[in-house]
């Protein structure tokens, strides 16, 4: 019976040699193999799962085409708070001798030994959406001005809702720079309205729609009538939000900011339940990201900052090219 | 009965086949590193067979396979436990809380007294969570799975009322150099334990637990009375054995291996998260099942438990260096899972109809 | 006259053992065939390929003048053939009907017609004797007697034409015996035939016309019982002479070691007062139910609570399993599968449990030790294994029980408890135990002997004491009863 076991599992595990080999020239097609003048740039998204990373990889795509022979590595972690599993990829990452990392932290102080690991391997990291500890040498940090977006929203929701009455601010994750620069942002414009009030900034909606969905829920049982607006700082806190709103009947009534755009959020800006998305271009940061870690790569200079812009979409503008483009921007399937 | 012995004698007949016998998921391991260097190497980026890619896969095999060690025990004597995931993310956010708040930089006076202490706290966390799952299970006589699925989310909530909701950044300068260090894998000689042995810290840790912990299932009576109360608790109690107070201990013992495990996170994440831990404790059952543990209790191996971390562990490696998006990686980890447990079966004569065809 | 059944030449091979070997069988309709032979000797393995479950390498098999050979017991069943397990095979959550129509459907369009099935499961279970049991009782609420019986009443309701009966009796306490063979005498007279397995050969005579004996896979004998023996019967299945079934070892009865007064627990037993002496063999007996097993678990301190007193030698005890053991106390369970071993622990595993104390210091595990003495116990007792490392659930019953008793041996318990020791296991490993059993006494060990089967009470024990409704009602020396007496004393 041993015997017979041991042949059965060598069968059995060859089986699975021609899925595996399926799967890998899935992927690898565009690999010109043995090539050294190739160039490969690992980019490593937060997560793989949302859209917005999508269009960071477009954006990437498109400047490794357009200064070719240069292969990008697309690989990160499946959700966004998997700040262990990102460790990982860096460090497969760095196993796999790439030529440069691009890599969107998932938390700020989390990924500083593994990117100085990168670095004292000899491979240059730029940092993009998000920042990081201090500690390694980066070579340049492409984000949005979180910050700055962060404001825009408050004016904004200022706006919709006459500068006067009760707001809520519904946080992301704790630790994730790009959304608490956000935060900060808003929480200071906002401050400057002495008419309005924020009666909630302490709640995280969580890495996904259906946890933001529970809270928004729970703080519109508790704040209900008294609520004018709200600002989600992220796509999935605002689509869950959105969903809330609507399941409560208060659409349109409570005025909504959002930050980064979905269907459901560009549909909501049309009938009225959303007043503006704050958008940023993550195609865009992609493109420079890659741009930035070529140009590190040969040896010119590179800023230490570069924005990569920050745009609000209000129901009037939405339809224009610009604000389309953003709101709809290109993906890699 | 007797159509049995025929195969029983042959065991005996040659030790060296039931030597072999009992590598069982070892044989998996090869075969998958052996499949990943040969598919890498034709098609991917020819690094997954390189000593730095061994680091990197000890490491993370280790950041598993320390908490999964406690879940050996537990599953075992017959138990499991699903709020290993939080419980390691709740020590991982108390050692967190300790560097940020009652540490004192490194250098300063009595700064390894402060360390000593944070890691006790960290110990303890872990103990007391493993003692409230085995008190509750032996005094009320709940099934463990009902308990530490209770526990599970009260561990969540515990850990982030003291984290308030938020993610604990200790402060760096109070990290001593050898904890900050514990997960490194790169080549720098200095930020080894030994600089002639480049192999990370963490793997160092598990293998002295690791074996640690089979030589206390192996020699001692409290090994084999957990072996006992696993595979018949009835039977247990009949021959004297103390089936409560062994599953409390067991539970505890399990405690300190979580511990450890959470002090591998920490120093690998640099912070502490409770809710980073949803999800690992699955991980932590998958490689003990890999390894051959029975959640039916009463069997189960260190060895196989370290093994089943390195099968996952590899199989995430080998499919990042292939280029296999992480859709995949999860299938072919699922599929994995579920082969090794029906090789593991046909060892013992299942699936039943398979062999009532082949008799 | 052409048999019902008849099974020419079948052999079955599991690697190189032959669990059957050419053996050759014939059932006739309207009588009761007895199939005996020792544990091993492969009668489940013939059981199992008439039901399907395994095929036969060689042979043929004739049913009804037509070839038999099943694919599985659906097929089987569907063919007639039905089969009453030693093993219960009802499930517990369902009702006794649900557990009667389990796996058979009342209309073609299989859906169930209640009625129609109402009425055939109130039919099966008068016949053999639940009239009045509702078919909604939960099966796992009813005794091991009455489940039995329902299994009985499953092989009935699928209009068997051959019911096949492995060891029905060895649960069963003795007025349940007398009601199934009624009930089997019945289903002789309704033309239906019967295949009876029991190591039971006093039962095989009450209730059999014919006997088959089967030793090491081998058809060794059959014909009419009328024409041999019991001692015949005997050397045939252990192929060689047993001249005394209850071996007699001379011991000495000492002094009281033992004090129970006023014995009591919930619901059994009720006000126990007994004395106990060294190197005595104390038999109970009583019906299933009678609180016999109750006695010894109280004794054993595994149930929780009890009043009275317990002493040893004029000391009261604390009310623990671990005190007792350290007092010499050991328990040989009746249940062997769920209690009494770890099925899938080693031999030396079971031996060792709760006994490694005399194997460690500081709670390490002398190893060298542990092996010397179980391969001593194993040699001692004689189990037949592979190597202490071999699993106790590959043993046959018979030597799954000597392990049970080499644990108590490693324990070198002062007081055996012993209920049911001789259950399911073959005529020679019975004898063995016996042996076993007036060696301890021989040696100055008190031993309590629970037995539902009364030959080996009266052969074996120095007194012996009846159990009804919890109370001891009646001790007397072993040679003061009967048979009849003690049932008499345990029916009353």
């Amino acid at each position: 019976m041993k015997r017979m076991s041991l042949s059965a599992f060598c069968r059995l595990t060859l089986g699975l040699l021609p899925l595996l080999a399926f799967s890998a020239g899935c992927t690898s097609e565009k690999r010109t193999s043995g090539n050294t003048s190739v160039r490969k740039i690992a980019v490593i998204p937060k997560g793989t799962s949302h859209e917005f990373w999508k269009s960071v990889n477009f954006g990437a795509q498109k400047a490794a085409q357009e200064i070719g022979d240069v292969e990008i590595i697309w690989k990160g972690p499946v959700v966004e708070s998997d700040t262990g599993s990102q460790i990982e990829v860096v460090k497969d990452m760095i196993t796999r001798g790439v030529d440069g990392i691009v890599l969107a932290p998932n938390q700020k102080g989390g990924l500083v030994d593994a990117v100085e690991e990168s670095v004292g391997e000899g491979i240059p990291v730029v940092i993009f959406d998000s920042g990081l500890d201090e500690g390694p040498k980066i070579s340049g940090y492409v984000a949005t001005d979180n910050f700055k977006g962060g404001q825009m929203a408050a004016d904004a929701l200022a706006k919709a809702i006459g500068e006067s009455g009760n707001v809520v601010l519904l946080r992301y994750l704790a630790g994730s720079e790009s959304t608490e620069q956000r935060e900060n942002g808003f929480l200071e414009a906002i401050a400057m309205y002495p008419e309005i009030n924020v009666i909630s900034s302490d709640q995280y909606g969580g890495e996904n729609s259906t946890q933001a969905k529970e809270k928004v829920d729970q703080l519109l049982q508790l704040h209900g009538d008294a609520l004018e607006g709200i600002f989600a700082v992220c796509e999935p806190n605002a689509n869950g939000t959105l969903e809330a709103i609507k399941n409560a009947g208060l659409a349109g009534k409570v005025k909504f900011i959002a930050f980064d755009p979905s269907d459901a959020l560009i549909e909501g800006m049309r009938n009225g339940s959303v007043h503006g998305i704050v958008l940023q271009d993550p195609v865009e940061m992609g493109y420079q990201g890659v741009k930035t870690m070529i140009a590190a790569l040969n040896g010119n200079a590179t800023e230490e900052f570069q924005s990569t812009g920050e745009y609000l979409a209000t129901p009037e503008n939405m339809d224009e090219e610009t604000y389309q483009r953003l709101l709809k921007p290109q993906i890699v399937d | 009965m007797t159509e049995n012995q025929p195969s029983a004698d042959q065991r005996k007949a040659n030790p060296l086949l039931k030597f072999l016998g009992r590598l069982g998921p070892a044989y998996a391991l090869l075969v998958v590193v052996g499949l990943f260097s040969v598919l890498d190497h034709q098609f991917g980026s020819q690094s997954f067979f390189s000593a730095r890619n061994a680091r990197v896969i000890a490491n993370s095999a280790a950041l598993v396979a320390v908490p999964a060690m406690g879940m050996t025990m537990i599953i075992i004597a017959g138990g499991i436990d699903l709020s290993a995931g939080t419980a390691l993310t709740l020590c991982g956010t108390a050692l967190a809380l300790a560097f940020r708040d009652y540490t004192v930089p490194v250098g300063a006076e009595d700064a390894t007294y402060w360390v000593v202490c944070a890691l006790a706290v960290g110990l303890g966390v872990g103990i007391a969570c493993g003692l409230i799952n085995g008190l509750i299970i032996a005094l009320a006589e709940i099934v463990p799975f009902i308990v530490t699925l209770g526990t599970m989310t009260i561990f969540l909530g515990i850990g982030q009322v003291i984290a308030s909701e938020s993610t604990v950044y200790p402060e760096t300068e109070h990290l001593p150099d050898w904890m900050r260090y514990l997960c490194y894998t790169g080549s720098n000689s200095d930020r080894y334990w030994f600089d002639w042995l480049h192999v990370p810290s963490s793997a160092l840790i598990a293998i002295v637990l690791g074996i640690g912990v089979a030589m206390l299932m192996h020699f001692t009576v409290f090994g084999r009375n957990m072996v006992a109360i696993g595979s018949n608790p009835a039977t247990a109690r009949l021959c004297g054995i103390r089936v409560g107070m062994t599953t409390v201990a067991v539970y505890a013992f399990a405690g300190i291996f979580v511990a450890a495990g959470a002090l591998l996170y920490f120093a690998n994440v640099k912070n502490g998260n409770p809710s980073d831990g949803t999800g690992k404790e699955l991980e932590i059952i998958a490689a003990v099942v890999l390894g051959g543990g029975s959640l039916s209790g009463g069997r189960g191996s260190v060895f196989g438990t370290v093994v089943g971390a390195l099968i996952i562990k590899t199989i995430g490696s080998g499919c990042t260096m292939l280029s296999i998006p992480n859709t995949y990686t999860h299938i072919i980890i699922g599929v994995i899972i579920i082969i090794a447990v029906l090789i593991d079966g046909l060892r013992s004569g299942k699936p039943k109809w398979l062999f009532d065809r082949l008799r | 006259m052409s048999s019902l059944l008849e099974v020419t030449d079948v052999s079955k091979r599991f690697g190189p053992t032959r669990a059957l070997d050419q053996v050759c069988l014939k059932a006739e309709s309207g009588r009761v065939l007895a199939l005996i032979g020792e544990n091993g000797a492969g009668k489940s393995t013939l059981l199992k390929v008439l039901s399907g479950a395994h095929r036969c390498d060689s042979g043929w098999m004739m049913l009804d003048g037509k070839p038999y050979s099943p694919s599985g017991p659906i097929d089987a069943k569907n063919r007639g053939v039905a089969i009453v397990y030693q093993e219960l095979t009802l499930a517990p959550d369902l009702s006794i009907e649900d557990n009667l129509m389990l796996g058979r459907s009342g209309t073609g369009l299989g859906t169930l017609v209640r009625g129609v099935q109402r009425r055939r499961v109130r039919e099966a279970m008068r016949r053999v004797g639940l009239g009045h049991l509702s078919p909604a009782a939960r099966t796992g609420d009813q005794s091991i007697a009455t489940c039995q019986l329902i299994e009985v009443a499953r092989a009935l309701i699928s209009d068997a034409k051959i019911i096949l009966l492995d060891e029905p009796t060895s649960s069963l306490p003795a007025a349940d015996v007398d009601r199934l063979f009624e009930i089997i005498g019945q289903l002789r007279e309704r033309g239906l035939a019967i295949i009876y397995i029991s190591h039971f050969l006093e039962e095989v005579r009450r209730v059999a016309d014919d006997y088959a004996v089967l030793r090491d896979g081998q058809s060794v004998g059959e014909g009419s019982l009328s024409d041999i023996s019991d001692d015949q019967i005997i050397s045939l299945m252990v192929g060689r002479d047993v001249n005394d079934l209850f071996p007699h070892v001379p011991h000495e009865v000492g002094m009281p070691r033992l004090t129970l007064k006023n014995v009591s627990s919930s619901p059994a037993p009720v006000d126990v007062s007994l004395r106990i002496h060294e190197g005595e063999i104390f038999g109970v007996a009583g019906l299933v139910g009678a609180g016999r097993t109750e006695l010894l678990r109280c004794l054993y301190a595994l149930e929780p609570s009890y009043q009275g007193h317990v002493q040893l030698e004029g000391r009261s005890l604390p009310h623990r399993v671990g005190a007792r053991r350290r007092e010499g106390f050991g328990l040989l369970s009746e249940d062997r599968k769920s209690e009494g071993l770890a099925q899938t622990l080693s031999v030396t595993e079971n031996i060792c449990m709760g006994n490694h104390r005399r194997f460690s210091t500081l709670g390490i595990v002398k190893l060298g030790a542990r092996k010397a003495e179980t391969e001593r116990l194993i040699r001692q007792v004689e189990v037949k294994a592979s190597s202490g490392d071999q699993i106790v659930s590959e043993l046959s019953g018979g030597n799954q029980q000597k392990v049970a008793f080499a644990r108590l041996l490693a324990q070198n318990a002062d007081i055996y408890l012993l209920d049911e020791p001789t259950k399911g296991i073959d005529v020679g490993t019975k004898a063995e135990i016996y042996r076993m059993i007036g060696e301890l006494a021989a040696s100055g060990r008190t031993v309590v002997f629970v037995s539902s089967y009364l030959p080996e009470l009266l052969s074996v024990c120095d007194r012996i004491g009846v159990m009804s409704r919890g109370r001891m009602t009646e001790i007397r020396k072993a040679k003061d009863w009967t048979e009849e007496d003690l049932m008499a004393a345990a029916v009353g």
